[in-house]
């Protein structure tokens, strides 16, 4: 099936379902469902060792499932391996292009590992070099690349088979912030041609911005999935009250806060964070209505600060 | 997966794929890649055979009257295919799994652990086989000198064994790549192993002896009935016992090892198994 027959029927471009994988006795992903569409992004979010990558191997076969099932495109991955790899793009969190290669050599070498062989592959390198602003550098080898084109030679080398799915493991990790844009801006590009997207991040930032849907892992299990807000209101709460953690009154808010069956609130720096839904707010003001505090929208920083704590 | 489906991803074609990186990245640095097997036995060759052999009269080996030199012409041959196809499928392999991460670039592709494992060993195989053949070619430049006097069909009949020996050995050196901790750690099997195993083997010196553990290990060293069978070969351009007996062993390591190094590969590079 072609990318634009997927989209066009608007099937998934990944079904998982029921994942399950465990390392030496643990479970590390522990009965994971994702989903992921034509022109979608799925970002992965959680803690260290939340399961983010190995839900992404398992997903791009890297690894094999103790339980659970692949499709990628309607392809069973269990039964028809290479037919499903063959339709995936991955570009893993370290650098693994090929350091024997010059950057064009890079892009020759993947397109030799993929069978059926990409049609037009000298133009279709041509194209990517170009796209992706590689060509200048097209005849040097990656190691005199900055950690942005470094990234950059990852996206085009998942690309060179024309993926209908891709797969990003912290995309930007380590990236300044200018070379992170550049980043997101072609990734956003990818995403309007119709390209299923999934990427795990621990940029709260970079999650908000591009993903469509997201899901939340903590020890290997999902426990938050959808758009953002929905997930941060199911996850964090409506509203979050910033306090002064100085503040003589904390005692009593923490008093207040296990009294009306609320979380611990979390200490960052010199503040104090309380999640709260709209009566839960009201009822804070009327009690505490003297102190100085600041009420915000819940982030997804708020999100990941919650999940590190509970791991 | 079943054994069956382990021997034949041999012949599929991302173990070729995988086996035309390795021959893309050594063509292009070919100029200075050959020049040690070209230089190594030359070296040897005039330092062992024509300075040490000087002072080695002529001694009988198995019945006919031999130079220092022209028993050492084929035991380097053997040699050769044995410790390159090693040091590739040790060094040069561990080097691309854990530093280059070239491995993992290739398994999120189409290409398995199963391919990789089989494309390293048929490169360190095929680089075994022409480091050989190099060797064969200095000894057809000692032998225009007039220093041996060798059957050349013999040498050529020798090439096929030399690669599946090659094939043997770079399956053991994968074993030691799935095993040691880290590259440090390679010194062990290197001195402790191969460099005991590649001299104890009728290679540089003959060896012989009555005792049963001679006797055992005579028998079932590939190396030595390689070194034996070939030497016969090259001298007399006949053959004996030790070519069907170095060739049975040799495949007998191929489908042992193989399968094993691609589980402990598995558990070390994927983490599973």
């Amino acid at each position: 099936m072609s990318m634009a027959d997927a989209n066009l029927q608007n099937e998934p471009v990944l079904l998982a379902t029921g994942l399950v994988k465990q390392f030496d006795g643990r479970r590390v992903v522990d009965e994971v469902d994702l989903q992921c569409r034509g022109g979608q992004v799925l970002g992965l979010l959680g803690a260290n060792g939340a399961g983010k990558t190995t839900t992404l191997r398992l997903c791009y076969g890297f690894l094999q499932p103790d339980a659970g099932a692949v499709q990628v495109a309607g392809i069973d991955r269990r039964t028809h391996p290479e037919e499903a790899s063959r339709r995936v793009g991955v570009c893993t969190q370290d650098d693994t292009f090929d350091t024997d290669f010059t950057v064009r050599g890079n892009l020759e070498q993947v397109g030799r590992y993929f069978r059926p062989r990409p049609p037009a592959l000298a133009a279709r390198i041509g194209a990517l070099l170009e796209r992706f602003g590689l060509d200048r550098y097209a005849d040097a080898k990656p190691d005199i690349l900055s950690g942005g084109y470094r990234r950059r030679l990852m996206l085009a080398r998942a690309l060179v088979h024309q993926p209908q799915l891709l797969f990003l493991d912290e995309p930007t990790t380590g990236l300044d912030p200018q070379a992170r844009l550049e980043v997101w801006e072609l990734i956003d590009t990818l995403r309007r041609e119709g390209l299923g997207i999934v990427l795990t991040t621990h940029y709260m930032e970079e999650a908000e911005r591009l993903s469509d849907e997201l899901l939340v892992l903590r020890e290997g299990r999902t426990v938050a999935t959808g758009p953002s807000q929905t997930v941060l209101g199911d996850l964090v709460g409506e509203h979050m009250l910033v306090l002064e953690a100085a503040d003589p009154a904390i005692p009593a808010v923490r008093d207040w806060a296990r009294q009306a069956g609320l979380p611990e609130p979390t200490r960052v720096l010199s503040a104090l964070h309380l999640a709260l839904d709209g009566p839960g707010l009201a009822q804070f003001s009327a009690r505490f209505g003297e102190l100085r505090f600041e009420v915000r929208p819940p982030t997804l920083d708020d999100l990941f600060l919650k999940l590190a704590e509970k791991a | 997966m079943s054994l069956r489906d382990r021997y034949r991803a041999a012949l599929q074609w991302q173990s070729r794929a995988v086996l035309g990186r390795h021959l893309t990245v050594y063509r292009r640095n070919w100029h200075t890649a050959a020049l040690p097997p070209l230089l190594e036995p030359i070296i040897l060759l005039l330092a062992f055979g024509v300075g040490l052999g000087g002072f080695i009269p002529q001694f009988a080996w198995r019945g006919h009257a031999v130079s220092y030199l022209a028993y050492l012409a084929p035991g380097m041959l053997a040699y050769t295919a044995f410790m390159t196809a090693f040091f590739q499928a040790l060094f040069a392999a561990y080097i691309r799994m854990h530093y280059q991460k070239t491995w993992e670039g290739q398994l999120i592709t189409q290409v398995r652990l199963e391919h990789v494992v089989w494309g390293e060993a048929l490169w360190a195989a095929t680089l075994g086989t022409a480091y050989a053949l190099i060797v064969i070619l200095v000894l057809a430049g000692f032998s225009l000198a007039g220093w041996l006097h060798l059957h050349w069909a013999g040498a050529l009949l020798a090439l096929p064994l030399l690669f599946l020996a090659a094939l043997a050995f770079a399956s053991l050196g994968l074993l030691f790549t799935a095993l040691v901790p880290s590259i440090d750690h390679m010194n062990i099997p290197f001195f402790l192993v191969i460099m005991p195993l590649g001299f104890a083997s009728s290679t540089y010196f003959p060896l012989e002896g009555d005792s049963l553990w001679t006797w055992a290990w005579l028998t079932l060293n590939p190396l030595h009935h390689l070194a034996e069978g070939v030497r016969l070969l090259l001298l007399t351009g006949q053959t004996d016992h030790h070519l069907p007996a170095a060739g049975g062993l040799f495949v007998l390591m191929i489908l042992i090892l193989i399968p094993i190094d691609e589980r402990l590969l598995r558990r070390r590079v994927l983490g599973e198994g």
